[in-house]
């Protein structure tokens, strides 16, 4: 559809994370992937450090632009300050690259693509559809979503993980562990993730979710 | 040689082509970044009363989206007008008509576009959008040197055909404008109804052998 919006109005606040305004979805663009990112302080990791490889990754060329604030970005070891008005394009999908915002409100818009392919969306961005539910505590909805999502592709890792995100909200325990465990048994970094994350609150003191993330020794030790 | 892993520009470094006589400046994104699984330019109003996206829509099938990175302006999509302060996005569907006129100095607008379903090609416009700045900017022989590379290196695409052919018309060379003209309707017939209308080849129109 052709239409309008505002990036700060399209921004949408999942837990800690910068506020992430999934542009391209919104848009249903289908020939170039698309999205915005806003940190509220300076200090914000305003984009994960990633690189374009992986099997959630779209092997994209990025450009990233720098549409409000500052950000210094990190790309293949480089520190690069980047204010208002700079444009990053990473064309090495090895490259690791990431930001961190400098400013309150830094905004930035990055649009890609792979060359030579006709577009189709990253793996990682189908998340994005289910987000919207945590970002509106629809926590039903989310899990739904999630669930039938691993209908289509089941075992990735990546939704296994937001449907215990939202098992866990539930208070539905046994699922949310389940589903956790078969997350880090096929990609073991989401330990780090759960670790940290809010959604686990509820059984983060569970011996097996201590198991699962690795945290069995330190049981009644965390801080 | 291995290309560098990433570029870095800021807007400010970007090449400034004006577009039209009004004030429009192209400043090439794409181009300059090398980038080639999508198109972006991004677009400056200085004065801030000018059209800063010429009024039309994609004929090969791009669709786009616009980024208002400063300034303000006014977008006519389809038939709706909207008022865009920076970080407004707009998303054309190719065949919507849009364009936005600036309503703040120095209206900065990035344009992101590709054709869904296929790979990415490069468009041909932008070399030609660099040819015809160096000539607004007053320099007819570069612009000259660069339409002739591109047409020797696209000699079946008619439009560069075209455009060097209206170069050549404004520039007084008649009988070259003719030739061009003449091989860009031989690959394309549509290259004679645009040079039926276009004011390019006014002086030439009476010419027994302007061929639109």
């Amino acid at each position: 559809m052709s239409g309008t919006a505002n990036v700060n109005e399209m921004a949408l606040r999942i837990g800690d994370d910068p506020s992430w305004a999934m542009v391209r979805t919104h848009f249903d663009i289908k020939s170039f992937g698309v999205n915005a990112y806003i940190a509220d302080e300076p200090g914000v990791r305003v984009i994960e450090e990633h690189d374009e490889l992986g099997e959630r990754a779209g092997g994209h060329e990025e450009l990233y632009f720098v549409a409000n604030g500052r950000a210094t970005f990190t790309v293949d070891g480089d520190e690069i300050d980047a204010p208002a008005g700079t444009f990053v394009f990473v064309r090495d999908p090895a490259a690791k690259r990431t930001a961190v915002a400098e400013e309150a409100g830094t905004t930035i818009v990055i649009a890609g693509g792979k060359p030579g392919e006709a577009f189709s969306p990253s793996p990682w961005e189908r998340n994005a559809e289910g987000l919207v539910h945590f970002a509106n505590e629809d926590y039903d909805k989310a899990a739904e979503t999630y669930e039938q999502f691993l209908d289509e592709q089941p075992g990735d890792a990546g939704f296994l993980y937001n449907l215990a995100c939202a098992e866990s909200r539930l208070g539905r325990k046994e699922s949310a562990l389940k589903h956790l465990r078969e997350c880090v048994e096929t990609e073991e970094r989401f330990k780090e993730n759960a670790v940290a994350d809010p959604d686990f609150d509820a059984i983060r003191d569970d011996p097996e979710f201590l198991a699962i993330t690795g945290q069995a020794g330190s049981a009644g030790t965390r801080s | 040689m291995t290309e560098k892993a990433y570029e870095v520009v800021h807007l400010d470094e970007l090449d400034r082509y004006p577009v039209d006589d009004e004030g429009l400046l192209w400043r090439p994104v794409r181009r300059r970044l090398g980038i080639t699984a999508f198109g972006t330019n991004a677009y400056t109003a200085e004065q801030g009363t000018e059209r800063v996206v010429e009024e039309h829509h994609e004929e090969g099938g791009h669709e786009e989206l616009y980024f208002v990175a400063s300034g303000r302006a006014t977008f006519v999509l389809g038939d709706e007008e909207i008022d865009a302060p920076a970080g407004t996005f707009v998303h054309a569907e190719p065949g919507t008509r849009r364009g936005a006129v600036a309503t703040e100095p120095n209206t900065t607008i990035l344009a992101i576009g590709a054709k869904p379903g296929v790979p990415h090609e490069i468009s041909g416009w932008e070399e030609i959008f660099v040819a015809f700045g160096h000539y607004r900017n007053g320099d007819e022989d570069k612009a000259r040197e660069h339409l002739a590379a591109y047409v020797a290196e696209h000699d079946d695409a008619w439009q560069g055909h075209y455009n060097l052919a209206c170069l050549e018309a404004l520039t007084g060379n008649g009988d070259r404008a003719i030739g061009e003209l003449r091989r860009a309707i031989e690959l394309d017939p549509q290259a004679k109804e645009y040079a039926a209308n276009d004011s390019d080849f006014d002086r030439l129109r009476d010419d027994p052998e302007f061929p639109a």
